[in-house]
């Protein structure tokens, strides 16, 4: 029986925007059943399915909670689809190394900018909530990071941020990497003091961020 | 004025409590109060680590009163931090010690959608952390509930609920197991209405409620209804019963004012961004000004650590200036609580803009 693969396509994206986890783990395990191009199903079926829930999220349509149950649906596929996929066709990234910084735990905010920056094709280092300064860039020197994604939801915890950028001075290797900063508290006055390199209001503004900061950096 | 154009304070002539009360009641007042709500900033003003200030109810009052005296603000809000209920409930909350109480997420107390029946009813009269806010209701009650306004805190039931399972889990267990999500929410409510009455009875004018996920970059509105807005209900009944007024304070983006009214009915609501649907301040100021009081509505983060004072003076100016449509139903207060570690000058700042600007 001949699988024609654009309507698995659809039929994956639809069960991410339908929030429906087992039917996207079953359709994607079918696209390796049926050895069919693993990259073009994350593509055209989950994170199509993903930018669609983010439409309906920008719409009021979805919020926060449909969101995260698509990205769980859009991971469960990934976790099947990932092995499969033939290392010419995957998309090489910008690499991102993200997290809360320490003392907060309030991580949707930056789970969402993870998810859509791997969506966007960033290749995402999520080092989670509570995260020292010293560890955002020991990790960012590990894994040759174009930016560091720094979030936190709370006003004490802001000068985190700032001791990020202040051990990448000491360490006199700032250049080497954009930070971008978000949350709640922020603004662009307190990026701009810190010495950060962008600040976004929303996670769909931070994908656009570090878009425009990773061109520059390797336009220079 | 003064003669070289420079405004000039005058005297006040009513104690912080008139203030307040007027203002919430639609009466204008000798002038516009002023709340920046320092809380977790207070213990600076004693040199008292958070960790302490968290834990020590004396230690929160005594700097609360000396944080009053130094700055002269109208009311207190004994916002201790958004884990005291959670902890009482069974959650490992995390004291640091010059940084704002958290829970431990790597330890929930609720790990999975299964362990929802875990939570159990406590009393809040005797519970560590909530009896500790109690106590510091009745100290600054006995030392200056005459004259200065205490506004009691409670968090609200799915707001507690998501400090004792992980806020992404239970957002999604709200599509996932509902059943198991409202059965806890039933049972923290019913906790959180002994804990609000027993604030009332230890001093507090009012009660304020915080239904944080009334807001449209979290939830749906209906979503906020069913799973909070109808049991903040006998909530604020509870607290209208007990003889004080009911406070509403969210500190996110586009609250949804009609749900919270509906299910509330709350006298004030204190807000740090435009209500949903309202595209502006000034907007905002005009849909919803005169149907409840607004308390708000500096940005704390600016106002303790980016403002300059003569910006944050103007800043306080215009707003006042926005909400003079609201025939003294304003209160001039930061967003959301001033930032623990802000320029405790910026608090003053705030007071002494609606000395300036706030005459009636």
């Amino acid at each position: 029986m001949s699988v024609d693969p654009d309507e698995l396509h659809a039929a994956l994206a639809n069960a991410v925007l339908e929030l429906d986890e087992p039917l996207t783990a079953e359709l994607s395990r079918k696209v390796v059943t049926l050895g069919l191009d693993a990259w073009a199903a994350v593509e055209h079926g989950l994170i199509a399915g993903m930018n669609a829930a983010g439409k309906l999220f920008d719409e009021e349509e979805y919020f926060v909670p449909e969101l995260l149950i698509a990205a769980d649906a859009m991971y469960a596929g990934l976790a099947i689809l990932r092995p499969h996929i033939r290392q010419e066709s995957a998309v090489r990234g910008r690499r991102v190394v993200i997290g809360v910084v320490a003392g907060d735990t309030h991580d949707i905010g930056k789970n969402l900018v993870r998810i859509m920056l791997e969506v966007a094709g960033f290749e995402v280092f999520d080092l989670g909530r509570d995260v020292p300064a010293r560890a955002f860039v020991d990790r960012a020197l590990e894994v040759n990071a174009d930016v560091i994604a720094l979030s936190t939801l709370m006003t004490t915890t802001m000068d985190q941020m700032a001791q990020v950028v202040r051990i990448l001075r000491t360490e006199d290797i700032r250049d080497r990497f954009k930070v971008i900063v978000g949350g709640a508290p922020l603004s662009q006055q307190f990026a701009d003091r810190i010495g950060a390199d962008g600040y976004a209001p929303k996670a769909t503004l931070a994908v656009q961020l570090a878009k425009r900061l990773t061109e520059v950096v390797h336009a220079a | 004025m003064s003669t070289n154009g420079t405004a000039t304070a005058q005297r006040d002539q009513l104690t912080s409590l008139e203030r307040v009360g007027l203002a919430l009641q639609y009466k204008k007042p000798d002038r516009v109060p002023a709340a920046p709500l320092v809380c977790g900033a207070s213990g600076r003003v004693l040199g008292i680590s958070y960790g302490r200030w968290s834990q020590d109810a004396k230690a929160a009052t005594a700097s609360l009163l000396a944080a009053q005296e130094l700055i002269g603000f109208d009311g207190w809000l004994t916002l201790v931090d958004l884990s005291v209920e959670a902890e009482d409930f069974g959650q490992e909350v995390l004291f640091p010690d010059w940084s704002t109480a958290l829970p431990n997420f790597d330890n929930p107390f609720i790990p999975t959608a299964q362990d929802y029946g875990k939570v159990r009813a406590f009393d809040p009269r005797k519970a560590r952390r909530t009896s500790g806010v109690i106590e510091i209701v009745r100290g600054l009650a006995e030392a200056r509930g005459k004259d200065v306004a205490i506004m009691g805190f409670v968090y609200g039931p799915l707001g507690v609920l998501s400090q004792i399972r992980g806020h992404a889990e239970l957002f999604k267990d709200l599509i996932r197991h509902p059943e198991q999500v409202l059965e806890a929410v039933n049972t923290i409510t019913g906790v959180l209405v002994e804990y609000a009455v027993a604030q009332v009875e230890a001093g507090a004018h009012a009660i304020v409620l915080d239904p944080l996920y009334s807001s449209a970059s979290i939830l749906k509105k209906q979503t906020w209804i069913d799973f909070e807005g109808v049991f903040m209900t006998p909530i604020a009944d509870a607290i209208r019963a007990a003889g004080v007024p009911v406070v509403v304070h969210n500190c996110g983006n586009g609250v949804y004012f009609d749900a919270v009214i509906e299910h509330i009915k709350p006298v004030a609501i204190s807000h740090a961004y435009p209500a949903y649907g309202s595209a502006d301040l000034t907007a905002h100021a005009q849909a919803w000004g005169k149907k409840v009081v607004t308390i708000g509505v500096i940005d704390p983060a600016k106002a303790g650590h980016e403002l300059s004072q003569a910006d944050l003076l103007e800043e306080c100016r215009q707003q006042i200036e926005t909400f003079r449509i609201a025939e003294g139903g304003f209160i001039l207060s930061s967003g959301c609580e001033f930032p623990p570690n802000g320029n405790l000058l910026s608090a003053a700042t705030i007071v002494k803009a609606a000395q300036l600007y706030g005459r009636y």
